[in-house]
This record gives C-alpha cells, structure tokens and sequence, in this order.
C-alpha cells in the first residue's frame, strides 16, 4: 500500500474562546487531489494554516512528507507550495517581479528561477503580461499568478485555499482546469471550497467540514451513498401571507418525506424518490393556498449530503 | 542572504511610490529652499545685532591689558559693540542684573606682569586670567563678547608662546590684533536674522566667530537642511516600518511565513528595509542640497558617512520597535507621526536644542534627532573632524543597537505563533 504524502492526526486550534478546528484527523495518497468542503467559518483556512506551519495547533500533529508540521517546519515548507485564500502578491510589482521575488524566498535564483518564472507565466496564461503590474490585472488573472507562486519550487503537495473565490465564470474554469492538469503531471493537490460542484469535479475524495470537525469522509460515490436514494427538492413560494409552520408540518405528513425545512419562502425537502412525493407535496402547498414561484428536483449530491448531515444548506 | 533581498524589494517598492518620494525627498529640499530663501534676504538688511553694552574693568596696568581694552574699543568692532570703561567691578556686575550691560570684560590687577613672568617661567599664565561676566538672561550677545575676548586671550597665547612678545612689543601686537577683527562685526552681523537670533543664534554666532579667523561665511543651510533632513527621515523611516504591518494584514507576510526562508531573516529583511531606504533617502538629501544650494557638509566626509548611516540606523531600529508595540497600522500610523513630530520639535531639527535647560533638555537628549543634529552640527557648522562627532555617532550607535533587538524579539513574538 503507498504510504500518504500527508498525514493530519486530531488536529486542534483554539483563538481565544473560538474552538476554530476541533479535532480533524485525514489522510491524503500521493497524487491524491483532497478537497475540503465547508461553508464560511468551518474553519477550512484554520487547517490549512496549521499544514503550513503558519499557526502552531494547539493539539494534534501532522507529517507531509514525513516532517512534522511541529518540529521540523523548515523541512514541511520546503515540500509544500501554498496558495492563500487572500491574493498575496505585491499590487505595485509586476508579474514576473513577484515571480522572481517570491522563487529568491524560496532559495531559488539565477538562470534556473528566471526560466521557471517563464515556464509559470505561460501555465497561467500571463507570459503577455510579465511586466504589467500586479495593480493592473483583473481578479482573475491576480489569482492565476498567486497559483503560480504557490509552484514555484516545484512542490509535493500544493495547498489550494479557495482559489475561485469572486471571480467570473471563465477564469473559474481556467483554474479548474490548471489544477487538473497540474494533478495529471503527479502533483498532489489539498483544495479547499464551499462549492460543492468544484469539490465533485475535481477530488478523488472529499472531506466536509462543519464546526471544526470533519462531518464525513470519502469519496463522491461514498458520501452520496449516505444520503441513499433521497432527491432533494427545492420549492420556491410566495412568502406573503404564508403560513410557514402550519404549511411545514402538513409537508412533514407526506409519505416518503425525511426531512423539511422552510425558509424566506423556501421550501427544501428531501424525499426518497422526489418526483413519487411532488404530489403529495403540491397538495399541501395548495391547500395551504401559497403561490408556487419555481421547483427543481436534485439527485443525490453533495449539497444533499451535507444537508442529510447537517440539516443545513452548504451556501446561504 | 534572504533578508537582502526583502529588504532590496521594500527599498523598491518604496522609491517607486511618488507619493512616498514627496514626503521623503521633495519636502525636505522645499522647506529648506524657502528657509533658505528667507535668510538670504535678511542678509541685506540692518545689522540685527549691534551696540552690545559692555563695560570693560582694567586694573591692570601693564601693556596687556590695554591690549584688551584697545581691541574692544576698536573702530571695527563699534558698530558691533558699545563698550565703555569702568574702575568698579561689583557696580558693572550690578549694572548687568539691571539689564544695562550684557557682559563685563574684567582684567586683574598684575594681568601683564603675572602673563609675562609666567611665560619665561613654567606655569604659564597660571595667575593670569580675563573674566567675562554675561547676562545670563540674554542668548546672544554674551557669546560674541566671549568669544571676542577668547580671541584675543588665543592670539595674545600664541604670540607669547612664539616669543613674540615682550613687554615691549606688546603695545604694538594691539594693532596686529586689531587689523584681525577687522570684519568681524560686519561677518557677525551678515549671519544673524533679527527675529530668530534670540531662539537660533547662540550656536550660529558662536561657531561664527569661532572659525572667522580662517573666514567661512556662515551658511543657513548648513544648520537647516541637515534639520529637515533628520525630521523627513524619521517621518518615512518611521512611516516605512509599518509596512510589516501592511504585509500582515495585505497577507504577503503570512505567505513569506509559508516559505523556507527562516523567521528572523523575514523580520530582519523587513528592517533592513526600512533601513536602506532611509539611507538612500539621505544619501540623496546630501547630494541633492550639496548641489542645489551649495551646502557645505564639512570637511569630514568620513563623519558625515558615519552619523548619516548611525541616524538611519537609529530612526528605523525606533520605528520597528513602535511598530512592534502597535495594535495596528493604523495605530502605528498615528504614534509614529506623533514620535516624529515630537522628536522634531524636542531634538532640535527646527531650532538649536543647545538652549534648552532642564527636563527638557534631558528629554531632548533621548531623541535620535538631536544626537543627530549635535553631530550634523558639529561637522557642518563647526567643522569639526571625524574624531570630534564619535560621541554622538556611539549614543546614535547604541539607539539603533538597543531598538533594533527590541524590535527583534517584539516581532518574533507578534509573528511566529
Ligand atoms: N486569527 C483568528 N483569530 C480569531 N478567530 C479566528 C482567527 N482565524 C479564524 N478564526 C475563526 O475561526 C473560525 C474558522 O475560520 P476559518 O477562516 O478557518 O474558516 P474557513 O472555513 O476558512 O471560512 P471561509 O470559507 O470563510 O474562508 C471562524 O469562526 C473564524 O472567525
Ligand atoms: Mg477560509
């Protein structure tokens, strides 16, 4: 069996009174791409920042590449690439600038730093612009060339935190498809999100994250397994005059419903067999005399799963 | 090796930023060109300081001693001085508490006999001795009366000492003086601007007359371009320190954290960035008013080199420790131009920190600007040499030493978790 590139036992932050990370213990095989799915605040950057030996944990270890994060940092940092959440490059600096400044922080120089800056400048699709000013780019192209930073010492394993945060749809599938092929290369890729469409994409397994713990573990087919044959269906109603409680336990009623929640005139329902229990649920929503605005039905995902665990929706 | 190059990139980063380079090198060169300007045309105007009332008290009744009272009735020096004799030196010693004279020049009795036995015997001048009796509450006018008098004590010295002189000749070494102070009154007076000698001038005058036998002319800019200059680069030094800050919050720091480059070459890096900004900066203010307004910075290029590189060193090792004390940026914002203004103020960048007394001179002293402007000073306007401003370079040294590891371990504390 291979031995995993990075091992995360019982990891633990506290700030303060903020218990930010509370016990995540997870695995990753080499060429592995790990995604990390939670919503805001589930303390995904807290983890990340730890494997970084950014934050000390204030229990638990880890070892990637067999150093571990709490002795031997210098070691961990040498194998690591790391691309922040936040855009961490210098505005009034151009691309190649921060390149070669960034490659010189990581012991690289001369000939061999200048060709790699190249080489990354054209990964990311910016070798048009490696003297224009960081200030000048749009967001997309700001969070292509902090991907680019994170390569430069040809990491093991490159944590990606959030890297398609606010940006349009076509840098987004940039990316996507940069990190895919990077991963086709042999890099092994940690990668945070709260898009669970990205998650799905990408990872060969997933963990969720909620509160500072890990919910589940697995891989897509796994973790949807969790939630069986449940559809889930999203109504959207009129919200004036409606009668939320009273509409909610007679939804409740119908066969094949487990779960119901209702909402800001959203109505989310997961039922075995979605489309078997519509009826039923039409019924109530007509009776109760609400105005139907719109209704999909989803097949198990990972959205559903975390719904299934959590009672909540991923994304607010 | 790493912290070359962080600091290198700051340095960067900071000359390309107009609105930096404004505060930095345009402010300074602008505030001196006007100060500058508006002593050039006091130059023109009345004599400022004139008609000094001064009595002179001769009992002795040798030929030295007329020397003395000759000199300082001498046709040159009337415009600068009103001196009139008198017999009784505790009715002039009087007459100065009532605010009539500014200074007494008091000759003993046996003056010339006690110089001219002593200078044939060993303890020479032992028993010979001028006083000068001043009115401590005037700035200006007891330093030229003193120093006038000093110059005809050394003259008289030195002529004695080269045996010159004897008790015959001495009446005639009074012309050879007099010719000497020819010009002085006029050289005085072309320095002095009327409504800033009270606060300015004792230095300026001082040092004026001091070197005017070797004759050069007293500058403004020489005292007022190495003021802005220290005040503008604690102001960017200071300004530049929180930058670390900025990076903390911008996130480079973080990512710099997530490098293999160690933590102290970070901190350090960021220092000597600061630092050799500072430098450049300085370098830049000597060569630019050198070449703009002719500024003398002395004859000791050495120790100019010396305080320029130890003032920087001081003001950035000042500005990290703040820095690493700050909550904030902003909170650093504010305490840094707070420090600097007050440093200015108390250490002498806008007028001389000489005439301070008291707690306010000894909270004068522990600002970086004043060691800095004793030292520019000295080199500028006193013309001193290198080994005369080595105390001001070691209290500038040991500043920057004790600052520069505060800030140290104030940011390895704050940024290593
Ligand atoms: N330096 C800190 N000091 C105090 N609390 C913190 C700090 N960093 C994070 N937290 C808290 O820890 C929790 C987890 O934050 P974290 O940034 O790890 O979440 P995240 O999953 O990355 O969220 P997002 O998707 O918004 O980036 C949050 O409640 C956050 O407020
Ligand atoms: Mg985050």
């Amino acid at each position: 069996m291979t031995q995993p590139i990075l091992q995360a036992q019982d990891l633990h932050k506290t700030f303060g009174k903020t218990e930010a990370v509370r016990g995540i213990s997870f695995d990753i095989l080499p060429g592995e791409i790990f995604s990390l799915l939670g919503p805001n605040g589930a303390g995904k950057t807290t983890t990340i920042s730890m494997l970084s030996c950014l934050l000390a944990p204030t229990q638990g270890d880890a070892r990637i590449d067999g150093h571990s994060i709490r002795g031997q940092a210098a070691q961990v940092k040498a194998v690591i690439g790391v691309v922040p959440q936040e855009i961490a490059l210098y505005p009034d600096m151009g691309a190649m600038e921060n390149l070669r400044f960034w490659g010189r922080m990581y012991g690289l120089g001369g000939a061999s730093l200048r060709q790699r800056c190249e080489e990354l400048l054209d990964t990311v699709g910016l070798a048009d612009r490696s003297k224009d000013k960081v200030e000048t780019f749009s967001g997309g192209m700001k969070r292509r060339l902090n991907i680019a930073v994170g390569l430069l010492h040809k990491p093991k394993v490159l944590y990606m935190d959030e890297p398609t945060v606010g940006i349009d749809p076509q840098s987004r599938r940039r990316i996507l498809d940069t990190v895919i092929e990077l991963n086709r290369q042999g890099l092994t890729v940690l990668y945070t999100t709260h898009y669970m469409e990205e998650a799905a994409e990408l990872s060969s397994r997933i963990g969720i994250v909620d509160h500072g713990q890990l919910i589940a573990l697995g891989s897509q087919v796994e973790l949807t397994k969790l939630v069986g044959q449940v559809d889930t269906l999203r109504i959207g109603l009129d919200p004036e005059g409606l009668e939320e409680a009273q509409l909610l336990a007679a939804v409740h009623k119908v066969k094949r419903v487990q779960r119901a929640s209702l909402e800001n005139g959203q109505l989310l329902v997961q039922a075995e067999g979605g489309h078997a229990a519509l009826g039923g649920i039409v019924a109530c929503i007509n009776q109760a005399q609400a105005r139907l605005l719109d209704l999909r039905v989803d097949e198990p995902n990972l959205e559903a799963v975390f719904l299934h665990l959590t009672g909540r929706a991923l994304r607010d | 090796m790493r912290a070359l190059y962080i600091g290198w990139k700051d340095t960067l980063r900071r000359f390309r930023d107009w609105k930096a380079l404004a505060g930095m090198l345009a402010a300074p060169l602008l505030i001196s060109a006007l100060i500058g300007l508006a002593f050039g045309n006091l130059n023109d105007t009345e004599t400022p300081i004139s008609e000094i009332a001064l009595a002179v008290v001769n009992h002795d009744d040798g030929e030295l001693g007329q020397i003395y009272v000759d000199v300082l009735h001498s046709e040159d020096l009337t415009d600068l001085l009103a001196a009139e004799n008198m017999d009784d030196l505790a009715v002039a010693q009087q007459r100065i508490r009532e605010g009539e004279l500014r200074a007494v020049v008091y000759i003993p009795a046996g003056f010339s006999d006690n110089l001219l036995e002593g200078a044939q015997g060993s303890d020479f001048g032992s028993h010979a001795e001028v006083q000068v009796f001043t009115d401590p509450t005037a700035n200006i006018s007891p330093f030229i009366v003193q120093s006038i008098v000093e110059q005809i004590s050394n003259g008289l010295n030195s002529a004695l000492l080269a045996g010159q002189v004897s008790a015959l000749q001495a009446a005639d070494y009074a012309h050879i003086l007099q010719e000497r102070m020819a010009g002085l009154g006029e050289a005085v007076a072309d320095q002095l601007s009327p409504e800033n000698f009270d606060v300015r001038e004792s230095r300026l005058g001082l040092n004026v007359i001091q070197t005017g036998e070797s004759g050069p002319a007293f500058d403004p800019y020489s005292f007022f371009v190495p003021g802005m200059a220290v005040f503008f680069l604690m102001f960017s030094v200071f300004d530049g320190s929180r930058s670390i800050l900025q990076e903390q919050t911008r996130g480079t720091l973080p990512r710099l954290i997530t490098t293999p480059t160690p933590h102290s070459q970070i901190i350090l890096g960021k220092m000597l960035g600061t630092f050799l900004t500072g430098l450049l900066q300085f370098a830049l203010l000597v060569l630019a008013s050198t070449l703009l307004f002719g500024v003398n910075w002395g004859s000791s290029p050495a120790g100019v080199a010396l305080i320029m590189v130890l003032t920087v060193f001081a003001a950035s090792g000042l500005g990290a420790l703040l820095t690493s004390a700050a909550r904030n940026e902003s909170q650093a914002g504010i305490v840094v131009s707070a420090v600097s203004l007050i440093f200015g103020a108390l250490g002498g960048s806008f007028f001389p920190a000489s005439n301070l007394s008291g707690i306010v001179d000894l909270a004068s002293r522990l600002t970086v600007n004043r060691w800095a402007m004793e030292g520019f000073t000295k080199l500028t306007v006193g013309r001193a040499g290198f080994n005369e401003i080595l105390p001001e370079a070691g209290v500038l040294a040991l500043i920057g030493l004790v600052t520069f590891v505060l800030a140290m371990i104030g940011f390895k504390r704050r940024f290593v978790r």
